[in-house]
């Protein structure tokens, strides 16, 4: 479903990204962790080429990635992210942040686009909220809207980086129970994240990027409980 | 006192007819100078090397010769190298203002613009919004919320600098109270009420610009 092949990405002098292979399958959930700076956001966000890469290839669903305005413009329809920021519309309410892209991309009408959301807004519990400014919800009300918001658009792939980092210690488990409710539907996902809680118990394979390198790979269970490489050791020990 | 008044009746009327003509001015030089100056705004942070210079040239003349200048040389100095283009005052005033104020308004939409959070425009683009859709949907109108603060000053400053077109013959406010006072000498009273006039026309205008910014900031 992802193919990525030797991604190399650069910002000025400092390599970020030095090389990375990556293969995703349909309904898989991918969890990448590692230590901050060493590629992880860049690398999620060249696969919906939010960053450029410079070289290397990354296919989804066969379709390459490239700069291409129009393709790039119809690919991220496929491709659903959350960011850590949430970056709702502040202008729009909960329900226009919703439809705004269907309306406009799908040529949906606005009363299909507002049923669709209805849904989206029950399933991630926020249904009574339709009609509120995103600066009158709490952090994790804004990521589960932000996730609907993604889902609108009927994405074969979400993109989640760090969705639970900015936000209050107590407000982290409404947004990881829609999005392990997510993996169960079977989404394809690639998640981001320092809960390591969610990656032993929802991803399907765990990541460890350090220094633009994926350093290993493996089920949660192997990553977590016989780490390999000294620097994988290195950084969960540090989390303990 | 009532002396005051009498004379304020007679001429009030007169005075009025070159308010409306202040308000003419001042409302199109607001509308096309908006315009223009989103554009030029647009310009100034576009990638394409060419428009950003052309833009950053039109702003740094623009903003550093005086209005009264560029008055002079669109009713004026053009005309006398291209006489096609001699221009009714009325014409002339509407035009400069609308270049002049262009320019400022540029800087303000270029300000504004850069100060929206890049996140939005990632947001808007991960969901396969086109560059310019982003643009229309999501960034400029959070601009215009932010923008509307200067740019009720740059209105204001608008109007009270329209009234240099007085020097092209064209009877705004002020000139209209030149020419009475030309007929009757009374100095301070027509100045008292060409003052008060223009106190009133930028005080309407704030208070519409505050209206309209608390409509469109409801959100925040
Ligand atoms: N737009 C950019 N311009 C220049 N350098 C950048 C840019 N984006 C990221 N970097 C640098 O690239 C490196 C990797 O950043 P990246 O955000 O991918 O790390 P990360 O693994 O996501 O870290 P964190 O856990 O802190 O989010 C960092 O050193 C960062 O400073
Ligand atoms: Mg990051």
């Amino acid at each position: 479903m992802i193919t990525c092949k030797d991604v190399v990405k650069t910002f000025g002098k400092l390599e970020v990204l030095k090389g990375i292979d990556l293969d995703v399958a349909p309904g898989e959930v991918v969890v990448i962790i590692g230590p901050s700076g060493s590629g992880k956001s860049t690398f999620l966000r060249c696969m919906n080429h939010l960053e450029a890469a410079d070289s290397g290839t990354i296919t989804i669903n066969g379709k390459l990635v490239e700069t291409k305005e129009s393709s790039l413009n119809k690919l991220r329809q496929d491709i659903g992210m959350v960011f850590q920021q949430f970056n709702l519309f502040p202008h729009m309410t909960v329900m226009e942040n919703i439809i705004e892209a269907p309306v406009l991309l799908k040529k949906m009408t606005k009363d299909q686009a507002k049923k669709k959301g209805l849904e989206l807004l029950k399933k991630v519990g926020l249904e009574e909220k339709a009609n509120e400014y995103p600066n009158r919800l709490s952090g994790g009300q804004k990521q589960r809207v932000a996730i609907a918001r993604a889902l609108a658009m009927e994405p074969k792939i979400m993109l989640f980086d760090e969705p639970t980092s900015a936000l209050d210690p107590e407000l982290v488990g409404e947004v990881l129970t829609v999005m392990k409710q997510l993996a169960k539907e079977g989404m394809t996902m690639v998640v981001v994240t320092h809960e390591m809680g969610f990656a032993k118990e929802v991803a399907d394979r765990v990541i460890f990027m350090d220094g633009g390198y994926i350093i290993e790979q493996g089920s949660p269970k192997m990553i977590f409980e016989t780490p390999q490489h000294e620097r994988t050791k290195e950084f969960l020990g540090h989390l303990k | 006192m009532s002396e005051f008044l009498s004379f304020a009746t007679t001429y009030l009327p007169y005075l009025l007819q070159g308010a409306l003509v202040t308000i003419e001015i001042a409302v199109i030089g607001i509308i096309f100078g908006s315009i223009l100056g989103l554009l030029v705004g647009l310009g100034r942070i576009s990638k394409n090397p060419l428009l950003s210079q052309i833009s950053r040239f039109y702003i740094w003349v623009i903003r550093g010769t005086p209005l009264l200048l560029q008055l002079f040389v669109i009713h004026f100095a053009i005309p006398s190298v291209f006489s096609a283009l001699t221009l009714p005052p009325f014409v002339s005033a509407c035009i400069a203002l609308s270049i002049n104020a262009a320019a400022y308004i540029a800087e303000i939409a270029r300000g504004a613009i850069q100060s929206i959070d890049k996140g939005q425009m990632e947001a808007a683009r991960s969901l396969g919004l086109s560059s310019s859709q982003a643009m229309r949907r999501v960034i400029i109108p959070q601009a215009f919320r932010r923008m509307l603060p200067p740019l009720g000053n740059e209105f204001i400053a608008l109007i009270k600098e329209s009234s240099l077109v007085s020097t092209i013959a064209l009877y705004d406010l002020l000139r209209t109270g030149q020419q009475i006072i030309s007929s009757t000498y009374r100095y301070m009273e027509v100045f008292l009420l060409v003052g008060l006039i223009y106190l009133l026309l930028t005080t309407i205008m704030s208070f519409i610009v505050g209206k309209i910014e608390r409509k469109v900031g409801a959100y925040e």
